[in-house]
């Protein structure tokens, strides 16, 4: 029932952008519809996780014939705990992005219909709902393909930028090689009834020889990975994520990039059922290199969504930290620490699609104020613009890893899953676990500088331009969606003690995994380690209440102390100068660099600095222009000369439309000859 | 007299750092002053510092925010709240279900974070290039920070702290173990760069190619330096007495005892002490390094933590 | 291993690995010869701890000959060769300092990786320092690649041959005497040969940075 009326509303929603396409009806109506959808999403995922009844109300009134789409496996009936999860990050992050475009798409008024952009988005949270439940290959296939092509036109929304037209094309490129990985891994399982249900092809899978799943898992890999974002089939990411509006960029980098973390979890653990030990240092280790090269790049970034982006990235290689670490511990049979790795990625996943979330619907209410996504230009935004600054903050203090906010929590989990490292009896593999840990705090660290700069570049001092100067307060749908997901963010992290359990229970049962083993004493989370006795144990709502007392208890403290309370404002000190202008700050590349020349050898940066010196004379010089460039490694050296390869070949294959007719047709004869000749060979 | 419960030590434990932090930071100012032949201000010199500046006026820049003025009190009370966390004086805290060794990490990273968001938010140059190069070598140490966690980790099983000098107390042949030493030292650089010490900056200096911490908050003034240089001071006696108390336990009260909490005292001010003038000396025997010369001693911490690692974890 | 011998030996073991980790770091000649000196002392007194708790005579000359030779002389000869042939003082190295360090630590894991199945097999209570002995080995080959100065090639080169001396003396309690005298007079000989070709090639060239020794192929 509920079920039905999340695909009733999203449909809705789709109709209702179809049908009306400009004004406010237009703009409300769509994100009803995508409301509708997420609760009803949400509802169900929470209550499939924390193991609420809801009975009949779950997928569908008792009717005395079941209709068509559910049997056959198409849908999962009762929903699956793992898809729950993921069907609730769906839902979850739809209601905030749908409340946004309500005041976002009011810009496009006279400009854009709301048309395309509101019936994709819809559809798009339709199909991305759809991905987790789907119980077939096909249906799988079909829904994953319907993500991807709302997506990409989602993305192209705005088609008249050169960039914009650049980013859909990659985007559309690496999304279809992606799926043709993951169809190959999908018909490599096929058991020779051609049943395409999961559950038979997980019994299959059984029979396989474990060279063939080792090659199914790989393709998988693969495949889900160019979705996840997984160095180095993440190329993608950086241009389209800021390329579509922003509460799109939201809706795919908050929750899209999950669906691949879906899939490998779903060969990983319920088709495969687990696999050798190389599966997981294999995704550990791509982890850990995405989650360091994403920040690294992020830090030299000053767009302001580009640089969301490349967090997205350090951030799916966590989540695969964790899931890594959960393999390698299941197939070293240590069931306790590969629940902890699981969870711990599981955790992670809710968590970043919160804070993500949060920060790109907060560039994006920066981007509709001032009209630009450079930080350059941006400052003093905290004044102008002060519930997007406090959200925008929350965000960026809840993606460092700052307790109590909920990303401290999911990365304590994948570390403390990282430190039982030392159970592993394999000792060659054992070394991974302190290198992920050193990786992991490093890009941790990287990604509080990160956000230091970016918050501190495009909200704090003075504004760099105009329209910075000029920013007015985002609308107030705009402000609620934020607020809502801030608030998430905290109840996340202090809610440690429930979410924990629960995920572990979403993990039992696959693979061979024992059920909820995280023990929970209540206000703090408790887990158990590898040596007998020994847990590991924090509790994050009493840091977050005490980090609250303290701070209101210092101020009273300081009245009752009778210190002096005296304010005066005045000019910041400028060591003898007269007067102060926003170009005598630092800006985002200053800042950054010690950075870019402390990790010059993997940017290998180029500066180029151009003077305009006075015509009258040289020793006055009229403006300076600096440029600083990094090298894109993975662009320049991987994809740019197997595309220019495959650009060559293709010129060469062209050559066989000439353009003659008698040419087509002898392909056309010669193509019947050729094919009667193997139907003969073949019959007999 | 009956027994003193677990949380009012805990809270007595939290004043008495507090109360300590001037005097060990004007002890180690008082010892540098006697090693190059000054006469040096009287030990008890911050605590004047302190009293002068509660009764000063704040004159904030008018390009600031509200952050400039809430960022003082974050980092206070981030601090206070490690220091609820770590054991001073007696173990198990209290408290110690709330946090292990990774939530003090990241507590003192939240303190570092507002204050480099302070330092940006009156539009100075100075702030900016404090706070850039403040979070450069914050972010360098997490990696040897995180090893030298997990080294210890490896011996007690855990990360929290009270199973880790738990651990060390029961076995102290596993004290001088070169896992622990190794350790230590990756430690003690690490404190050099977390407290802004030399070499990595020089807490007296002011001149802006030299400042890394200084420059950050070189706006503040009145009860907002206060707040913020206490904080500071109170983050090196956290910092020396998880050095001493986690290496060299002995003497932290296991019970709740009068006598047993007197002898804890007097341990911990002996350790303090000793730090302290192992400090000194050595701030005095080096020149600051160069800022891009940092993350090669950085670059060594690291290294020690993961032979300590390879030491004892791989050699079972 | 648990034993207080078996800590002490890895203490000095460590000592001798963290001086050669010094050759990564600082960058000076002075702070080079420095920390082979300091090398070379830890390397005697570990010696001289094994041959106390082993009774063993040999291992006390062993141990003699170390602090005399390569604890004094060739450091004073080496300081004397870097008066006349000094140079720049610091030449950038083909790998920074920062990436040299991280490397090091890895190349210990590597050493340690490597020597395992000996760890296993061996039942002297000094085996736990054989992978740090191992460690300086691949420390020592790191820093003759990677350094252009002659001068910290040939303290490399000297490093190297204390490693191997460690890793002998924590696994076999020491090789047999004449073997170690062999090697020690090896060690003398190739030393006395190296400082004739850095005179050389100071006079050639006016400097002893190693890649001007490419233009001989011109």
């Amino acid at each position: 029932m509920i079920f039905l009326l999340m695909v009733a509303g999203y449909l809705f929603g789709a109709l209702a952008a179809l049908l009306f396409a400009r004004g406010w009806v237009a703009r409300w109506l769509t994100a009803a519809g995508a409301i509708i959808g997420g609760a009803c999403a949400v509802t169900l995922a929470v209550a499939e996780v924390f193991g609420f009844d809801i009975g009949s109300f779950q997928i569908i009134v008792v009717l005395a014939r079941r209709p068509w789409w559910l049997q056959g496996g198409v849908i999962q009936d009762p929903a699956q705990p793992l898809s729950a999860v993921f069907l609730g990050v769906v839902g979850a992050i739809a209601i905030p992005a749908a409340l946004y475009s309500i005041g976002y798409t009011r810009a496009w008024e006279g400009r854009r219909s709301l048309r395309m952009p509101g019936a994709m988005l819809n559809l798009f949270l339709l199909s991305m709902s759809l991905v987790p439940l789907a119980e077939n290959i096909l249906w799988f296939v079909l829904f994953w393909e319907g993500m991807a092509v709302t997506s990409y036109l989602l993305v192209m929304t705005e088609a008249e930028e050169p960039e914009t037209v650049h980013a859909g094309n990659w985007y559309l490129g690496m999304t279809q090689f992606g799926l043709g990985f993951i169809l190959a891994a999908f018909f490599l399982l096929l058991p020779p009834d051609g049943s395409g249900d999961f559950t038979a092809l997980a019994k299959h899978a059984a029979t396989l020889s474990p060279g063939l799943k080792s090659l199914v898992f790989v393709l998988a890999l693969i495949g889900f990975g160019s979705k996840a974002g997984l160095v180095p089939l993440h190329v993608w990411l950086p241009s389209a994520h800021p390329a579509a509006p922003s509460h799109v960029s939201a809706l795919m980098s908050g929750v899209m990039i999950k669906l691949g973390v879906y899939g490998v979890l779903l060969f990983g653990l319920r088709l495969l059922g687990g696999g050798p030990a190389w599966w997981g240092g294999l995704v550990l280790t791509l982890g850990a290199v995405s989650a360091l090269l994403g920040v690294l790049y992020a830090l030299m970034e000053h767009d302001l969504k580009r640089l969301l982006a490349y967090h997205s990235i350090e951030n799916i290689g966590i989540i695969f930290i964790g899931v890594g670490a959960g393999m390698m511990f299941l197939s070293y049979d240590l069931p306790a620490l590969a629940v902890l790795g699981f969870v711990g990625g599981l955790y992670h996943t809710i968590n970043h699609a919160c804070f993500k979330g949060l920060l790109f619907l907060g560039a994006g209410s920066v981007l509709h104020a001032t009209h630009t996504r450079n930080m350059e230009e941006m400052g003093g935004l905290i004044k102008r613009m002060p519930r997007t600054a406090l959200f925008f903050l929350v965000g960026a203090a809840a993606i460092s890893a700052l307790p109590p906010l909920n990303g401290f929590v999911s990365e304590w989990v994948v570390f403390q899953a990282l430190l039982g490292g030392a159970s592993i009896p394999q000792r060659e593999v054992a070394v991974l676990m302190p290198i992920a840990v050193a990786m992991l705090a490093l890009a941790s660290g990287l990604a509080a500088a990160c956000f230091v700069k970016a918050f501190g570049i495009t909200f704090l001092g003075i504004a760099r331009s105009h329209e910075a100067e000029q920013a007015r307060e985002a609308p107030v749908s705009m402000q609620v969606a934020m607020a809502a997901l801030a608030l998430a963010c905290v109840v996340l992290g202090a809610a440690a003690y429930a979410m924990v359990p629960a995920l572990g229970r979403v993990v039992a049962g696959l693979a061979g995994l024992p059920p909820a083993s995280a023990v929970t004493v209540s206000w703090s989370l408790r887990v158990p380690l590898s040596a007998p006795g020994a847990v590991g144990q924090i509790s994050p709502l009493p840091i977050l209440l005490g980090l609250a007392l303290l701070l209101v208890a210092i101020p009273i403290g300081l009245w009752l102390s009778r210190a002096s309370r005296a304010l005066r404002v005045s000019d910041t000190w400028g060591c003898g100068r007269i007067a102060q202008t926003p170009r005598m700050q630092y800006t985002a590349a200053a800042f950054a660099e010690p950075l870019r020349r402390i990790f010059a050898a993997l940017y290998r940066p180029t500066e180029d600095v151009s003077i305009d010196f006075h015509p009258e004379s040289r020793y006055f010089v009229q403006s300076i222009a600096y440029r600083a460039h990094i090298i894109p490694w993975f662009e320049r050296y991987l994809y740019d000369p197997v595309i220019d390869r495959v650009i060559a070949w293709a010129a060469r294959v062209r050559a066989i439309q000439s353009g003659s007719l008698h040419a087509y047709l002898t392909y056309l004869v010669a193509a019947l000859v050729i094919m009667l000749g193997l139907l003969m060979l073949w019959g007999s | 007299m009956p027994l003193p419960t677990g949380y009012t030590v805990a809270i007595a434990q939290t004043a008495l750092a507090l109360l300590l932090a001037p005097g060990l930071v004007g002890l180690i100012r008082w010892l540098k002053a006697r090693l190059q032949n000054r006469r040096g201000a009287p030990v008890w010199q911050p605590y004047l510092e302190l009293r002068k500046l509660f009764a000063k006026e704040v004159v904030v820049s008018s390009n600031a925010s509200w952050l400039f003025r809430v960022a003082p009190f974050v980092v206070f009370a981030s601090t206070v709240a490690v220091a609820f966390l770590i054991p001073v004086l007696a173990v198990p805290s209290p408290f110690d279900p709330v946090g292990d060794l990774l939530v003090v990490v990241y507590l003192l990273l939240l303190g570092t974070f507002f204050l480099a968001l302070a330092g940006l938010d009156p539009g100075s140059a100075f702030g900016g290039m404090g706070s850039s190069r403040e979070m450069t070598v914050a972010a360098l140490s997490e990696p040897t920070v995180a090893l030298a966690i997990f080294a210890l980790a490896l011996g007690a099983g855990s990360t929290n702290l009270g199973q880790i000098v738990a651990r060390t107390m029961a076995d102290p042949a596993a004290a001088v173990s070169p896992g622990y030493l190794l350790a230590f030292g990756a430690l003690f650089v690490v404190t050099l760069a977390e407290n802004g010490r030399l070499p990595v900056d020089n807490p007296a200096t002011h001149l802006e190619l030299t400042m890394i911490h200084e420059a950050m908050i070189l706006e503040y003034s009145g009860r907002y330096l206060a707040l913020i240089e206490w904080a500071a001071w109170l983050k090196v006696l956290l910092f020396f007495s998880l050095l001493g108390n986690l290496f060299v336990p002995w003497g932290v009260a296991t019970v709740l005892t009068p006598s047993a909490l007197g002898w804890a005292l007097a341990t911990l001010l002996a350790k303090l002490v000793v730090l302290a003038v192992v400090l000194a000396v050595f701030e005095t025997r080096v020149a600051k390094l160069r800022l891009f010369r940092v993350p090669e001693l950085l670059a060594v911490s690291f290294v020690l933590a993961v032979l300590a690692i390879t030491v004892s974890f791989l050699v079972r | 291993m648990d034993s207080a011998f078996g800590q002490l030996t890895v203490l000095g073991s460590s000592l001798v690995l963290l001086c050669g980790l010094t050759l990564l770091w600082r960058r000076g000649s002075a702070a080079h010869i420095g920390a082979f000196a300091a090398q070379s002392v830890a390397l005697a007194a570990t010696a001289g701890l094994i041959a106390v708790v082993t009774g063993s005579r040999e291992l006390w000359v062993v141990a003699v000959i170390l602090l005399g030779l390569k604890g004094i002389l060739m450091p004073i000869l080496l300081k004397r060769m870097d008066r006349r042939f000094g140079g720049p003082r610091e030449l950038e190295p083909y790998v920074n300092t920062a990436t040299s360090l991280v490397i090091g630590g890895l190349l210990v894991v590597l050493a340690y990786i490597v020597t395992w199945p000996i760890l296993d097999v061996s039942r002297l209570p000094t085996r736990a320092g054989m992978p740090l002995a191992m460690g300086l080995i691949f420390v020592s080959l790191f820093v003759i690649i990677s350094r252009k100065k002659a001068l910290t090639q040939v303290i490399g080169f000297l490093a190297l041959e204390n490693g191997i001396a460690l890793l002998a003396m924590l696994g076999t309690y020491g090789i047999p005497f004449i073997v170690e005298v062999g090697v020690f007079l090896d060690a003398l000989m190739g030393f006395l040969v190296m400082q004739i070709v850095i005179y050389r090639i100071q006079e050639t060239f006016e400097s002893i940075d190693v890649e001007q020794l490419n233009r001989l192929s011109q």
